[in-house]
């Protein structure tokens, strides 16, 4: 199992896109994903439990992720929110 | 016109511009709860079917639903069935319906329930919003599973009031005919707004207590431009609203439907033409009378795995643009990198700086190589309308080692005796300070320039307009960008070669009249820009923009250029 601190940096947080996007992504890898954040852990691979962690720019979110794929899995996981979810305001 | 009542007025906020004049349909539906109901053993099963069928259903709803609708709101329905396919849903209500024995309604009021009071608790601002997504999204499978899903009929024309609205109602309400909605919640950003303004009809949201103030049946105006509503309106009032609504009605035909012609007042032509990513945006191209595609952005074939990268998954995208518009198709090569999507992941300090557009190219030959041969094959089927356009060039020894791989790559369609374009137009985007200094050297080996102003600005004034703390320096009207744009002109006037614009200055009415002004005829937008662009454009002369052009090179700043473009067209 492996485990990191990443911060939330768009603007709108973890909000009904970005969540889904995020989702996917996770959905993608064999490994299990969970999020921690103030006390509560939710499956990273449900769309409600990510948004209702309701996760405000700023915040900080410790994700664990297990599993055969861990690896890659934390990797893509964090570009994708280092990256502001793909979305550009272009 | 027969009147009950006084008149009064309810103030709330414009969701969507417009004025409708009809009878209210008011649809109170009250908080619902659902009792916890227990059942048999023996019917585990069917209420498991009945939930999964509820499902079904309401993804076949949302499919059907969101199949002509635009971007923006194509992008709630999205989250909607994500939310509706969660793995935790489907794992709580069968579990609630199996171990616990509830009955299917209950097992999903429940489940979501505790989903909304985790939102309720966060006390954050935005994602309170979205408890009346979850709610009604609740309601509805509940509603579903229960099979009595049938939507309430209301008589067309109806102005509908509501205390809030599923995306999904909406959508269902709007055809069957209602003319406009007015909400007791809700803001300008949330959904209503967003979709009764992609469905073009008048909406006014926060309008407090509408529900409780009006009844079906009464006469109501609603002005979705101020953000009003007036209930029992005097004869004289509704007359007034009738001739603005005239008015209105009037203007924005003129401006949709292309009365207007692509000309200033004195004789310039010129050609307005769409920023395009998706294929479902080409509905909206065709709407707003748009010449031709002026910047293909090609980048969602990237994200979409490797499966879309490959050759067959291009040409199909490529061909539907061509085939669903007329006139000249820019696409532009893969722009990725910076903040959007590294290949390798690499961590780079300074993505903007970095591995991006043509170097990363240049470097995966294969992905060039097979995006040249793509687009190359297209074009044999659609002689002289597609053009290529290579990002991020910086120095002139890149677009040499471009013409070297699209050569080759002709050269084996040759071969191959494939046909394409030969005379296939080959250009290079200006977007970083050295290209626009070094214009007149790059003007000789291209056919083209597209200026993208959006990170032209960024180079230029070392500004990421992504960080809030200094997004304000972030002035694509800045004189600085104008001096690298008037450079560019000239040097594509001297070496006889037409110079476009790509970017948001060309969507802007400040932009737009100052790049006229240069002597740029080919604009490329977001193309709900392209009706207001041409109604500004084609209502004044070429004379007057020429005139701000030269105030705006002596301009310092871009507040100046903001008041001269005041002081010459502000009536």
């Amino acid at each position: 199992m492996i485990k990191k601190t990443v911060t939330i940096k768009n603007s709108t947080g973890l909000h009904a896109r970005p969540s889904a996007a995020l989702v996917k992504l996770a959905g993608s890898f064999k490994s299990d994903f969970y999020i921690h954040m103030y006390g509560y852990r939710v499956n990273g691979k449900s769309i409600l439990g990510v948004m209702t962690l309701a996760a405000e720019q700023g915040a900080e979110l410790l994700f664990e992720v297990s599993g055969p794929d861990e690896e890659e899995a934390m990797e893509a996981i964090v570009d994708l929110v280092d990256n502001n979810f793909g979305m550009s305001d272009e | 016109m027969q009147q009950g009542g006084t008149e009064f007025r309810i103030s709330g906020q414009a969701g969507s511009e417009g004025i409708a004049i009809g009878l209210a349909y008011v649809l109170n539906q009250s908080n619902r709860s659902v009792a916890p109901k227990k059942i048999k053993a023996l019917q585990v099963r069917s209420h498991i079917k009945r939930f999964q069928k509820a499902k079904a259903l309401f993804l076949e709803e949302i499919e059907e639903l969101s199949k002509n609708l635009d971007k923006a709101t194509r992008e709630i329905f999205e989250a909607q069935k994500h939310i509706v396919s969660d793995v935790e849903i489907d794992d709580k209500v069968i579990r609630l319906i199996e171990k616990e024995r509830f009955s299917v309604d209950f097992a999903v009021f429940e489940t979501f329930g505790e989903f909304i009071e985790r939102l309720r608790e966060s006390g954050s601002e935005i994602f309170q919003q979205r408890i009346v997504d979850l709610e009604n999204l609740r309601n509805r499978l509940i509603d579903l599973s229960c099979e009595n899903g049938k939507q309430k009929k209301i008589p067309k024309k109806s102005i509908l009031v509501v205390k809030d609205i599923s995306p999904t109602d909406l959508v269902n309400f709007y055809e069957m005919g209602i003319s406009a909605l007015v909400m007791d919640k809700g803001g300008i950003t949330s959904h209503a707004s967003i979709i009764a303004q992609s469905l073009d009809i008048p909406c006014v949201v926060s309008a407090k207590n509408a529900v409780q103030h009006t009844s079906t049946g009464n006469h109501v105006i609603v002005d979705g431009n101020t953000g009003s509503v007036i209930v029992n309106p005097k004869t004289e009032t509704s007359e007034q609203f009738k001739k603005r609504s005239r008015e209105l009605t009037k203007q924005k035909k003129a401006i949709l439907h292309g009365n207007e012609e692509s000309i200033t007042t004195d004789g310039f032509v010129f050609h307005l033409r769409a920023n395009v990513e998706f294929t479902q945006e080409l509905d909206l191209v065709k709407k707003n009378k748009a010449e031709g595609v002026g910047l293909l952005r090609t980048e969602a074939l990237l994200y979409g795995g490797f499966e879309k990268r490959a050759e067959e998954a291009q040409i199909e995208f490529y061909s539907k643009i061509l085939k669903e518009t007329k006139g000249p198709v820019t696409v532009r090569l893969f722009d990725v990198g910076g903040d959007k999507l590294n290949i390798h992941n690499q961590d780079e300090d300074n993505p903007f700086l970095g591995w991006r557009g043509i170097r990363m190219l240049l470097d995966e030959r294969e992905i060039l190589e097979t995006q040249l041969r793509s687009i190359l094959k297209i074009s044999g089927k659609y002689k002289g309308r597609v053009l290529i356009l290579v990002p991020m060039i910086t120095d002139v020894q890149e677009i040499l080692e471009v013409k070297k791989v699209l050569n080759a790559v002709k050269n084996d369609l040759k071969v191959q005796q494939i046909a394409f374009d030969e005379h296939i137009r080959l250009g290079i985007m200006v977007e970083v300070p050295s290209v626009a200094l070094l214009a007149s050297q790059f003007a000789k080996e291209i056919d083209f320039f597209s200026i993208g102003t959006n990170d032209l600005t960024q180079y230029t004034l070392a500004v990421d307009r992504g960080n809030a703390r200094i997004c304000s320096l972030y002035q694509h009207t800045h004189p600085a960008v104008w001096q690298l744009i008037h450079q560019t002109v000239y040097a594509a006037r001297n070496n006889k070669i037409p110079v476009a614009v790509c970017g948001e200055l060309a969507g802007d009415i400040i932009g737009a009249s100052v790049l006229v002004g240069m002597g740029m005829s080919e604009l490329s937008m977001a193309t709900h820009s392209i009706p207001k662009i041409k109604h500004h454009l084609s209502n004044n002369s070429q004379e007057s923009f020429r005139q701000l052009a030269q105030k705006v090179l002596n301009s310092s700043s871009a507040e100046q250029v903001k008041a001269e473009f005041k002081a010459l067209f502000s009536q």
